[in-house]
């Protein structure tokens, strides 16, 4: 049986995890997006309804964005959680109690967990805010969504909140590892700069993390 | 000569009669263990009394006894070769352990690598990966000038470090996922690195991926586990170069690869 | 039976032999090579390169080892390098200088025509190497380096940092794997040949046990290559990996393959002191280590002083004071013999007091730690893992080992034993490196025996011989399997108190006290004695537990040191009968003034071939008369 090579790479074990890896670092981009539109909250109630609006507007185009987004999330976890149960095969019956502290770190060992968190998270994120209690407002004479009061409302639980900082913290954890794991899948590890790519991946990992969670607290200081 | 130093340990050795049997780890107990020993002679030692008593002794793989050959394997308190820096565990000596400590020793595990007795496995799974392409299609006969071939010394240099690798099978021990991509790297690299083996690379690494996926070794999750154990220190930038070797196989290559 | 020791050295100038022989050799037409069926045994050097060359000409290779993978034979340990007269360095080498060296090194009892053809494609086992995309250290400006090894004062050894041997032997089993790919050959992994079986005379298939299950296992072929390795661990301490035994080499003995210099033993001046009677093994570090370290002892007897304490000019640096123009890098023979002189005058340093210094400290003053890390990086670590000392900080103590044995079942220049169609390549044969083997010769004679020796050679045979069809059915191999299995049985029906390696050890101890690096006719006989006794106690009272059915390491253990037994006996009394010093052979009663070997050219300018004749019986000491056409013989001096 003759199989092209290209159908063999989206069978294969690097293929696959190629894909897990775009995918990923695909989404730390939409992150820093996201993250770059929340920080106008800390602006003005105004400008972020505006920036929403703005989303809104694209119609059509944005429907098309967001199943986009959504293929990405889903190859991301899908092919993850395949290559995980492969994984789970792979070592025998007896597993033994490998003490590590060397290479596998913690964050490195808790990827499916911390990835089954963000699924988690992300579903209730998209019911209470995205699909959340639906208000208007008027800004300079144009009708459009109030999503700054729903958020503001959301966060106003301490809950919400601790589970929002809470998920953050697995995000954190998530690009932690996920970060340069991306550049070492991909083969862009070099001796001379795969240093400085694992700190730029800390960095993004506690900037973007920090960011939502801070953000997060600040509507609960400001709701209250 | 023997001096009085020596010391005594607490054991705990996985037994396994054969492939399909249960398997236990059983306690054993070695006095006059001396700092020099290797830990390999300090089984040897074990072995010793168990012969005098008229029992199986234990089941280990060995040969060289100076880190090369690549046979010794041996799970050490969970640690492949027992986690020491740059070290197989016939090099591993007596002097890092002291009085009364207790030792797990058990075998290497993957679902690769089936138990053969004991402590000892079948790692044949890395012989066949090796089929597959981890080679140059040299013929015997009158090959050109060594010296025809310029090497820059940082790329001979860089093509040892992964030729260096014994074949031992620690990396896929000590993977969480029992992924062999180091070994497997390493070889995909070393011959990516090399002009010589420009001509067959795309198939190489085709090849050997796919017969990997299919020996039960698990998937790179970028861990570096492997890097930590390997005794003869090989980095996952080999793991890197594979990467990209079969990403650009895999899309540029125009030939049908043969997937049997 | 008589046997015939035509060395078959084809006539005509020494410089045109090979290629002579070649054009004048046999061939098989590209159509009927896949009809013949060729085993090779082991998968070293010369094992691996058979294999994967004969399969390349298309035989059907079978092949076997006894390690769970070709990958692991012991071939991988060589540290230093590979030699050959390339003459990069432009140093005044040459294929003559080669073998002049080669031949010298010996102590003139190698056979001239065996020795040139070596040195002659000692150059083409680079370039094969090269092209299989073995990693030899390179210059910057990306051509070949080269190094220096003793008993040669030019540069003409290559290598791969301190793990050549692992780095060839790689490239060999890579060309192995391409033709298992293809089909060629056939690999059995785990399996110790038990028996040679030979049919109408000839060598036609072997029976090997499957050590995992144990049971007895029967190939045909029409020609059988043993490469099997040296039989240095009849010595129990030895620099071989614990599997290397001489069984196979043996058995075949024993069914009618003349024994040529069993006597010729390497003990290697470079190797970690033995710390402790359960010590299993030896570690040699490289002979390049001279390059840089100077040899040294205290001149003051039993000085208890640390090394550092000693200064200077209370040093004796004897290799260089004895040995003034070659200094550290003299030949094996000699620096493990000049060590011995220093402790048996008890100028030995470290706990046994038997060894002696390697000291770099002026080696890193002249170059920096950095080059001389970049140098022999992995071998300091190794030292400092095993002893616990940091070679950087304070010299190497180093000690004389068993390392290589340069006698070994009889050839012809065909590489042929006297069996028939049984050859026999690489430190299994005798054929190359005379009484004293010169250091990175070693990977130089195993891949020219199987990449380019043998593979004309064997076709040569095949081409030329008429083999009728032979199965396993036949009653030969029905014979030798019963034959084995009778001896398991007794094996295994001894049950008595002493272990296998208790055996060993006793041997070990016999054969280095007095079969070792000096010996006299006393000794030797008592030897001979303390080995009958002890063979006689083996089979009386040895220890193997469990049964043949299962993965029994004791077993395996059993049936190697039960065959050492006998070869040891052969060892001594090849020693007792070579009456003169030659190379690693050293007997004291025939020594110069000054303790340097004094050879006998007058009666013993000879190979000592032993015909097996029974158990019972006396083995027969035949003799292959070397002529030297081309060399003249000289006294071999280092000075």
């Amino acid at each position: 049986m003759a199989t092209s090579a290209v159908t063999h790479y989206f069978r294969s074990s690097i293929g696959r995890k190629q894909l897990v890896a775009i995918t990923g670092l695909a989404l730390c981009g939409f992150l820093v997006g996201h993250l770059t539109g929340n920080l106008l909250l800390l602006v003005s109630s105004d400008a972020f309804n505006i920036y929403a609006h703005k989303l809104i507007s694209l119609g059509a185009l944005l429907y098309v964005i967001e199943a986009g987004l959504a293929a990405v999330f889903l190859v991301h976890l899908g092919l993850a959680m395949k290559l995980n149960m492969e994984n789970m095969q792979s070592k025998g019956k007896y597993q033994q109690k490998t003490k590590t502290g060397r290479g596998t770190t913690f964050a490195s060992q808790t990827m499916p967990y911390t990835g089954v968190m963000l699924l988690v998270f992300l579903i209730l994120h998209l019911i209470s805010l995205k699909f959340g209690t639906h208000y208007e407002t008027t800004v300079d004479g144009v009708v459009m969504r109030d999503l700054y009061r729903t958020t503001i409302e959301y966060f106003r639980s301490p809950i919400a909140t601790a589970w929002y900082v809470i998920a953050m913290a697995a995000a954190a954890l998530h690009t932690s590892h996920g970060f340069a794991s991306a550049f070492q899948t991909m083969g862009w590890n070099h001796g001379k700069y795969f240093k400085n790519v694992k700190r730029l991946g800390l960095i993004y990992a506690i900037v973007v993390g920090a960011g939502f969670a801070g953000i997060s607290i600040w509507c609960h200081l400001k709701g209250v | 000569m023997s001096s009085d130093n020596t010391f005594s340990l607490n054991l705990k050795i996985w037994r396994q009669k054969g492939a399909n049997a249960e398997g236990k780890l059983v306690d054993y107990h070695v006095d006059h263990v001396s700092p020099d020993m290797s830990f390999l002679e300090m089984i040897d030692v074990l072995n010793e009394q168990l012969v005098r008593k008229g029992e199986d002794p234990i089941a280990f793989d060995h040969d060289c006894r100076e880190g090369i050959c690549g046979m010794c394997s041996m799970m050490i308190d969970g640690k492949a070769h027992g986690g020491y820096k740059n070290t197989t565990t016939c090099q591993v000596h007596m002097r890092l352990y002291k009085n009364g400590d207790t030792i797990v020793v058990e075998p290497f595990r993957a679902s690769a690598f089936p138990i053969v007795k004991d402590l000892a496995v079948d790692r044949s799974a890395i012989d066949k990966v090796m089929i597959k392409g981890g080679y140059i299609s040299a013929n015997t006969g009158n090959a050109q000038d060594g010296n025809s071939i310029l090497i820059p010394k940082p790329i001979a240099d860089e093509a040892m470090d992964a030729a260096a690798c014994i074949g031992c099978g620690a990396c896929v021990a000590s993977c969480p996922n029992g992924s062999g991509m180091l070994f497997m790297g390493a070889k995909i690299s070393q011959l990516a690195l090399l002009p010589q083996g420009q001509p067959e690379a795309p198939q190489r690494a085709l090849n050997m991926v796919h017969e990997h996926d299919t020996l039960g070794f698990g998937n790179c999750t970028n861990h570096a586990e492997c890097e930590a154990t390997c005794p003869k220190g090989i980095s996952i930038e080999h793991i890197a170069r594979m990467n990209r070797e079969y990403i650009k196989a895999a899309f540029t290559y125009h030939e049908k690869t043969r997937s049997e | 039976m008589a046997i015939n020791l035509d060395a078959k050295s084809p006539a005509g100038d020494l410089k045109d032999k090979w290629s002579k022989h070649k054009f004048e050799s046999k061939l098989v037409n590209p159509a009927n090579k896949r009809k013949f069926t060729v085993i090779v045994v082991g998968t070293g050097l010369a094992g691996g390169s058979a294999a994967a060359t004969l399969a390349e000409l298309g035989y059907n290779v079978l092949s076997f080892c006894i390690q769970d993978s070709p990958r692991r034979a012991h071939s991988i340990a060589a540290q230093g390098g590979i030699n050959a007269a390339k003459n990069y360095p432009n140093d005044g080498d040459s294929v003559k200088r080669l073998f002049y060296d080669t031949i010298k090194g010996g102590d003139y009892r190698a056979r001239e025509a065996n020795v040139y053809r070596l040195a002659e494609v000692s150059n083409n086992i680079i370039d094969q190497m090269v092209s299989q995309g073995v990693p030899f250290a390179r210059e910057y400006g990306g051509y070949l380096d080269n190094r220096s090894f003793g008993g040669s004062q030019v540069s003409r050894t290559f290598y791969a940092r301190g793990q050549t041997g692992q780095q060839l032997l790689l490239g060999a089993y890579s060309g192995m794997m391409k033709m298992v790919s293809k089909g060629k050959i056939k690999m059995y992994n785990r399996r110790e040949m038990m028996d040679l079986v030979t049919i109408n005379g000839k060598a036609r298939g072997i029976i090997v046990r499957n050590l995992i299950t144990g049971e007895l296992e029967k190939y045909a072929a029409d020609a059988v290559l043993l490469c099997t390795g040296g039989y240095g661990n009849v010595y129990f301490l030895s620099t071989n990996a614990m599997t290397s035994n001489a069984s196979a080499a043996w058995r075949c003995h024993k069914r009618g393959a003349a024994f040529a210099n069993p006597c010729f033993t390497q003990i290697h001046p470079t190797c970690i002191p033995v710390h402790g009677d359960y010590q299993s093994k030896l570690t040699l570090m490289s002979e390049s280590l001279r390059n840089d370290g100077r040899v040294w002892v205290p001149k003051k007897e039993n000085d208890p002083r640390k090394p550092a304490d000693i200064p200077e000019e209370e040093r004796d640096y004897y290799l260089e004071r004895v040995y003034p123009s070659f200094g550290n890098l003299a030949p094996r023979d000699v620096s493990s013999r000049q060590a011995k002189y220093r402790y048996d005058e008890g100028k030995g340093v470290g706990p046994t007091k038997q060894a002696v210094y390697l000291d770099f400290a002026d080696a890193i003053k002249r170059l920096g730690q950095d080059t001389i890390s970049g140098r022999y990086g992995n071998l300091f670590e190794m030292y400092e893992r095993i002893t616990g000392d940091n070679p950087y900080k304070t010299p190497m103590m180093i000690y004389p080992a068993v390392h290589y044995t340069m006698g070994g079942l009889w050839v012809d220049y065909n590489l042929q034993s006297t069996v028939p169609g049984l050859h026999v390549l690489g430190e299994a044969n005798f054929s190359d490196h005379g009484a004293n083997r010169l250091g990175a010769s070693a990977l130089m004679q195993g891949l020219a025996d199987g990449y380019f020796v043998a593979p004309n050679t064997v076709s040569h045979y095949l081409a030329s011989t008429t083999l009728e069809k032979v199965t396993t059915d036949d009653p030969a191999f029905k014979d030798a399997e019963q034959a084995v299995m009778l001896q398991t049985s007794k094996l295994l029906g001894v049950k008595g108190k002493r272990t296998v390696d208790d055996f060993h050890k006793a041997l070990g101890h016999i054969m280095w006290e007095k079969v070792g690096m000096a010996r006299n006719e006393a000794g030797l006989k008592s030897a001979i004695e303390g080995i009958r006794k002890l063979r006689e106690e083996f089979w009386q009272d040895v220890n193997v537990p469990g049964d043949a059915g299962h993965f029994n390491l004791e077993l395996h253990k059993a049936t190697r040191v039960a065959d050492f037994l006998e070869l040891g006996e052969l060892m001594a009394l090849d020693a007792l009968e070579r009456k003169e010093s030659c190379g690693g052979h050293f007997r004291e009663e025939y020594q110069t003034a000054d303790g340097e070997a004094k050879r006998d050219d007058e009666n013993f300018a000879h190979v000592a071939v032993w015909e097996y004749t029974g158990s019972n019986s006396s083995p027969i000491r035949h003799k292959e008369e070397l002529k030297f056409e081309y060399l003249q013989l000289a006294t071999r001096s280092y000075k």
